[in-house]
């Protein structure tokens, strides 16, 4: 398989580096999850692939004509937000996805969801954005996804995220075991992927 | 119904409402309402100084606004920056006020506003700008729907460079006009408190934008029957009128059922 990202002796950081060098090839369609403890820079990598971090050093590359989609692993919602479901899911360039407890979030007020409903529909937005595009060419990023799912939520974001069509490649990072578990993903540790010296 | 002689002010002044009630739901949802103030500012004291130079209005504004809104675009920060920045046009006009009487009586026609002398130029210019207001439209959504996603990010591509300008370029033109208009503080009031009111009644970016036009029109409508028959100066009862119907609108969300 072709790599979708290919880091090579990347150094990675916001005003300086902070992370590197490293360098990893992530197969087009394989489902990765990105494991090491607090502070190890795995959202850091994945704020590199979409630009919201800097690449200091080496070369970080996508495969021509990859869409990348981020859930980012917080985001604050204002206080006072007259957005709905179906507008955050237009946003993202997602079409609504037909799963029930996504439905049910369309024409609620953004400031209004629980924290696990809001978390759920940015989860289906990542995972929906651009999805009339073909799977080879989507690269989906997902930052603590099990971060804010309470119960109620927790086995709707797993099924969203194992609904993934073949070929559409998935890199999340997560600290929870039990998620990671039942999704069966490739385990990979960052610090792997760290050059020697 | 407003008298032949009032006709121009009034189509002038609901046309400007219009305009200015979507670049305020834009800055609401863009977070840059601090912005608005600055811009409007230094719009006026634009105005204040083409009037000291006997230099025509609208491009010293424009041009003062455009600086300004260039200057707040390359920084971070959406609150002191913006108050600084609005400080010092408020500074600047107190400045020219004082020490030329050109600028003096300039500086109080945009305090007051001059609804009520808005001629066909001053029509012609709102029915332009809404035109082109609603041919932008579907665009200017796309920047402020885009603008909502940080940090997540999109597979699908966001508004090119252009467009971003372009929307930039629509909201300093847009706080220019309304406050050559309706005067500062009734174009700020019209900018920021249809579209504060408009955010506790609305269920959908649709809603916003559409609460925010019913509020503003219902809050030029209202200003207009009390200030004409009491002899009063437009601008205040305007922003009077819109603080009440914001509150309203704010406490309306109190005793909605579910």
């Amino acid at each position: 398989m072709p790599a979708i990202l290919d880091a090579r002796s990347v150094c990675l950081g916001f005003d300086r580096p902070v992370l590197g060098p490293l360098s990893l090839a992530i197969p087009q369609g394989t489902r990765w999850a990105l494991t090491g403890p607090n502070g190890s820079g795995k959202s850091l990598l994945l704020k590199a692939v979409t630009g919201q971090a800097r690449v200091h050093r080496g070369q970080l590359a996508l495969a021509p004509r990859t869409r990348t989609s981020l859930l980012a692993q917080d985001h604050a919602r204002p206080r006072l937000w007259p957005l709905s479901g179906a507008d955050w899911l237009h946003a993202m360039g997602a079409r609504p996805p037909q799963h029930q407890g996504i439905q049910r979030l369309l024409r609620q007020r953004l400031d209004q969801m629980s924290g696990g409903q809001w978390q759920l529909l940015r989860l289906a937005a990542a995972l929906s954005s651009a999805d009339t595009d073909p799977p080879e060419q989507r690269l989906i990023l997902l930052d603590e996804p099990a971060n804010h799912l309470d119960a109620a939520v927790r086995a709707d974001a797993i099924e969203l995220i194992a609904a993934l069509p073949p070929g559409a490649t998935l890199l999340m990072t997560s600290h929870d075991d039990e998620f990671l578990q039942a999704l069966q993903l490739e385990r990979h540790a960052l610090a792997e992927y760290l050059d020697a010296g | 119904m407003p008298g032949d002689l009032l006709l121009i002010p009034f189509g002038a002044g609901l046309l400007v409402t219009m305009v200015m009630a979507l670049a305020g739901a834009g800055l609401f949802l863009r977070g840059s309402v601090w912005q608005a103030l600055a811009l409007g500012q230094w719009a006026a004291a634009g105005g204040v100084l083409a009037s000291v130079l006997h230099w025509p209005v609208l491009p010293v504004a424009l041009l003062l606004g455009g600086a300004v809104m260039a200057l707040l675009q390359r920084s971070r920060d959406r609150e002191r920056l913006p108050l600084a920045v609005f400080l010092a046009g408020l500074a600047a006009i107190t400045l020219l006020a004082a020490n030329f009487s050109r600028a003096s009586l300039a500086a109080a026609a945009w305090a007051e506003g001059q609804l009520y002398f808005a001629g066909p130029a001053e029509l012609w210019a709102a029915a332009g700008f809404g035109l082109i207001s609603l041919l932008l439209a579907s665009r200017l959504l796309r920047v402020w729907r885009h603008a909502q996603l940080a940090p997540d990010v999109a597979a699908t591509p966001g508004p090119s460079v252009r467009i971003r300008l372009t929307e930039v370029a629509w909201l300093v033109a847009a706080i220019v006009l309304g406050s050559m208009v309706l005067g500062l503080p009734a174009a700020l009031a019209t900018l920021l408190l249809p579209a504060w009111g408009a955010a506790h009644l609305a269920r959908s970016l649709r809603g916003h934008l559409l609460w925010s036009q019913g509020l503003a029109v219902a809050g030029f409508l209202i200003a207009w029957g009390i200030s004409l028959p009491l002899d009063q100066p437009f601008a205040p009862v305007l922003v009077l009128v819109a603080i009440a119907l914001a509150g309203l609108a704010r406490l309306s969300t109190r005793y909605r059922p579910g």
